[in-house]
């Protein structure tokens, strides 16, 4: 499942100025640690197929054995170059391996890589999901009636007991999309190809639209 | 090349270590001390003295003695305003960098700090001198922080490091460190909870060990908790708190009663602070413990003080006296008061009472017994335990961990000794805690193993830590929006896109922050970024692109490209708490010209050392549960009050500058306490022969 622009596939060493494979992090020549070339990805670089069922136990191996390699600790010595190379390097593998480990920043990055990117950091859907409308208006009055019981100082143990109640309804939905998610990415690794990309994206959409509703709620929970 | 060594620069002690043979070492002094206490002071001439040296002026000369100063490393004096009263040396500073005033002159925290440094540099290459090392200069070496510090605390390390003459390879989180010591004999994998409280921070760090790698999955904390909260908690106790009449009923009669002929021989002088140092708080303030109510001089003959030390001889301003009626006691009394319940707090650590005995030999000194119960410390001090276990929870939940998952806990720092503590830990992660290792030296040791990975390029082990808080920029509306989030594993990068509001406008703001809040001003400042060289272009039209770069010792660095032209921006860093790299060089240039504690100072400080020790000694014998019964089946008439006097006398002397005296009077203790070292070393081989606990009796 290989990216559908063309891009180079090779990269040059700087050291010794002999050609490379793009997922190299070595020179297969002179064995320098190469810099971060601008191609490539995080699933390449971590030598994964573009998939969004990764195995657990086998991205942290794979994470360790890399950190193993260009960890700045082991470039103490090595000229300014190859330390720069081993920084860089060893960023984009923390930041992959940050962003690969949870499905659904998996899927945000899988998106972005599409060209389905969000366009904001977390982006959600900007209406209400047709789906979720009677969760959101039943939603809103409720908390419209929290807030004005707290203006008429009601107990706390009896606001937060309701707020409670209103949340679990927009929690079960937030499941319920979360499993919807996991079957989408499942048809996108069987080669579902831009539909599957497409449907993965709407209901990603709409997983964030909840999570900002669970969000607000917790804040008014924790709002004093 | 010179030498590399792991140094934990402490809130209360500094340790320095080195890897030899593949195995750490602490670095010992002549009495086998590791402990450097981080404390310095200065001398009437000017004369820096750090480490126990120091620690003895805080008896004499609080008011020129700095400790602690690790609770002030990156911070602004806004941010100490509450604790300044618990310091006997003047807080000051304006704008982002904090002062201390320490009588005529003032230091930056890791100005101070880069004294203590300096003495652990020398501590290491005369170590290595004496081990026949052609080349014993000490340039490089890993120096620890707590796992919690933010940027401009790492920031204010690194630069003490440099102003001390030392290449700082690199900055390491002491827990990491500790289970990096840990680690060293393989056994352990799986999960790990390091909990360490040490002197005035604690940290948690969750990690997993696996084919040795290190891998810190959360961490949290408060880099203001520790010993010291505890130390002051049990200060205001004793100084007439809100836990009651202080010193009830239990007034000692006088200790070690003293020849007339030793009087000479008295303290110097204090000399109080200049009045000149323009901008700085006068403290300390006494009157912060409440009513200061005793031990009033009236209640019992015996009783003396507090009184105002030395008083003709106390030159400068009287501290804070003015603004209150009530006098409180003078620095060095609430030092002596420190030490002393320090002492209680120790000992508490293995029984279950104790005395806090008073009396710094001096006549007109601070004189009292009062006895203290483990449960009546543990309920005192239980909120502060207490705080430590949210920021465990909340580690644990940020690893998406239950605390029983934990395969092993590990204890580090000296407060952990405390039976509280190990009890609360326990409870909470289910488990007996590690303590194998010395809390007070473990962390050293995990900074010399990180220093000898970094220089041999040593790949069995491998340490992945991560940035405990968040970092993020102000946007629109005082909101921080986070680039980085905490937990991320370090080296970490982050990017944002900026534009330009008007046309042809040429510059940006940044203002870059740290925390997990949501408004700007509840999170840590930590620099204003200006980009500048923007090409004019109609407004919103350029992307300038930022790149936030976390580097392995959790530090920032910030570089910036506009996209469009491929032109590379300045940034212009300007720490909102922190010295620039031109303070820094001025600083390292200034620390050539201070003139060091000379030869003589330096026998001197050894003398005391010396004597401090068999003092220590002494007072730890006499204090035995047994000493009554020793006294009367084995010791001769007299003997104990021959030592007890003695121990006075070399008690008196200790402070003074006459080296050959403070020798001579340690001899005699040294001489009259070896009948009684010899009984009780007798008396404890029978009890183990016969089967009985030694402390049993």
């Amino acid at each position: 499942m290989s990216s559908s622009t063309t891009t180079p596939t090779l990269q040059a060493c700087r050291e010794c100025g002999a050609g490379a494979p793009l997922d190299a992090h070595f020179c297969p020549q002179c064995t320098k640690i190469l810099p971060l070339s601008r191609q490539g990805d995080y699933f390449s670089f971590l030598g994964l197929p573009r998939k969004l069922n990764i195995d657990a136990a086998d991205l942290e191996q794979r994470f360790r054995a890399l950190s193993r390699q260009f960890h700045p600790d082991f470039f103490y010595n090595a000229t300014p170059a190859e330390r720069r190379a081993s920084l860089e390097r060893s960023s984009y593998l923390n930041d992959a391996y940050r962003t690969l480990r949870q499905p659904i920043s998996r899927i945000e990055y899988l998106l972005k890589l599409e060209g389905l990117g969000a366009s904001g950091p977390s982006e959600a859907s900007k209406q209400v999901p047709p789906g979720l409308l009677e969760e959101v208006f039943a939603l809103n009055e409720e908390l419209d009636e929290i807030r004005e019981l707290r203006a008429n100082g009601a107990a706390a143990t009896e606001w937060q007991a309701r707020l409670e109640r209103a949340r679990q309804p927009i929690e079960a939905k937030r499941v319920q999309h979360e499993m919807q998610l996991q079957e989408l990415a499942g048809q996108w690794d069987a080669g579902g190809g831009p539909d599957a990309l497409k449907a993965l994206r709407d209901q990603f959409l709409e997983r964030n639209y909840i999570h900002n509703l669970l969000a607000g709620i917790e804040r008014e929970l924790t709002s004093a | 090349m010179g030498k590399v060594v792991g140094i934990d620069l402490g809130t209360t002690n500094s340790l320095v270590a080195f890897v030899t043979d593949g195995t750490p070492k602490v670095i010992r002094d002549s009495s086998g001390d590791g402990l450097v206490p981080s404390v310095v002071s200065v001398g009437d001439e000017g004369t820096i003295f750090v480490g126990r040296e120091a620690q003895r002026r805080l008896l004499t000369d609080a008011q020129r003695t700095v400790y602690s100063v690790k609770r002030f490393m990156g911070k602004g004096r806004d941010d100490v305003q509450d604790e300044t009263s618990h310091f006997p040396f003047r807080i000051g500073g304006e704008g982002g960098v904090l002062r201390i005033g320490v009588g005529d002159k003032e230091f930056t925290p890791p100005e101070i700090s880069a004294f203590i440094l300096r003495e652990l540099k020398h501590r290491a290459e005369a170590f290595f001198a004496e081990q026949g090392e052609i080349d014993n200069e000490v340039d490089r070496a890993v120096i620890t922080v707590p796992a919690y510090f933010n940027d401009a605390q790492r920031t204010a390390t690194r630069d003490a490091g440099r102003i001390a003459g030392l290449e700082v390879l690199r900055i390491i989180n002491e827990p990491t460190a500790a289970s990096l010591a840990y680690g060293l004999d393989k056994r352990h994998a799986g999960l790990i909870a390091v909990y360490d409280l040490g002197g005035g921070t604690f940290d948690i760090s969750i990690l997993r060990v696996e084919d040795g790698v290190f891998q810190v999955l959360a961490t949290n904390g408060d880099t203001h908790l520790g010993g010291d909260d505890i130390d002051n908690l049990l200060i205001d106790r004793v100084l007439g708190g809100h836990m009651g009449p202080p010193l009830q009923g239990h007034m000692g009669p006088p200790l070690g009663h003293t020849g007339p002929t030793l009087q000479g021989h008295m303290g110097s002088p204090l000399q109080g602070p200049a009045p000149t140092a323009s901008g700085l708080v006068q403290g300390p303030a006494p009157t912060a413990s409440g009513p200061v109510q005793g031990p009033a001089p009236t209640a019992s003959g015996s009783v003396h003080g507090p009184a105002p030390t030395a008083s003709g001889s106390v030159q400068g301003p009287a501290p804070n006296v003015g603004a209150d009626p009530r006098v409180g006691p003078s620095p060095e009394a609430v030092q002596e008061v420190r030490k002393a319940v320090i002492q209680a707090k120790i000992d508490l650590s293995d029984r279950d009472e104790t005395e806090i005995r008073i009396d710094d030999g001096r006549p007109e000194g601070l004189r009292f017994t009062k006895k203290i119960t483990r449960a009546e410390v543990e309920a005192l001090i239980a909120p502060i335990v207490e705080r430590t276990l949210e920021p465990c929870r909340q580690a644990l939940a940020d690893a998406g961990l239950e605390a029983s998952q934990i395969d092993e806990v590990v204890l580090v720092g000296g407060s952990t000794r405390i039976p509280l503590v190990r009890r609360k830990v326990e409870e909470l992660f289910g488990r007996t805690p590690h303590s194998e290792l010395n809390p007070d030296e473990v962390v050293a040791l995990g900074a010399a193993v990180q220093a000898d990975i970094l220089i041999t390029g040593n790949r069995d082990m491998l340490l992945l830590d991560v940035t405990p808080l968040s970092l993020g920029i102000e946007t629109m509306g005082g909101i921080t929006s986070k680039i980085i989030m905490r937990n991320s594993t370090i080296p970490a990068t982050g990017s944002e896109m900026f534009t330009t509001a008007v046309d042809s406008q040429t510059a940006v703001d940044i203002h870059v922050l740290q925390g997990e809040r949501e408004l700007v001003s509840d999170n840590r400042s930590l620099a204003r970024f200006k980009l500048r060289g923007i090409p004019p272009m109609p407004a919103g039209l350029p992307r300038v692109q930022v790149q936030f770069q976390i580097d392995a010792n959790g530090i920032l660095s910030v570089t910036a490209s506009e996209l469009r032209t491929e032109i590379e921006q300045t940034v212009e860093v300007k720490p909102s708490y922190g010295l620039t790299d031109e303070q820094v060089e001025q600083m390292l240039m200034d620390s050539f010209e201070n003139a060091e504690a000379d030869f003589a100072a330096r026998l001197l400080i050894e003398a005391r050392n010396e004597a401090e020790n068999v003092i220590h000694a002494t007072e730890k014998a006499l204090r035995a549960s047994d000493i009554d019964q020793i006294e009367n089946e084995e010791l001769a008439a007299g003997e104990r009050k021959k030592i007890e006097s003695v121990l006075a006398g070399l008690k008196m002397v200790l402070n003074s500058s006459d080296r050959e005296t403070i020798q001579k009077w340690t001899q005699a203790l040294n001489d009259n306490t070896r009948h009684l070292a010899e009984v009780m070393m007798n008396r404890s081989v029978q009890a183990a022969l016969s089967g009985k606990n030694v402390n049993e009796m």
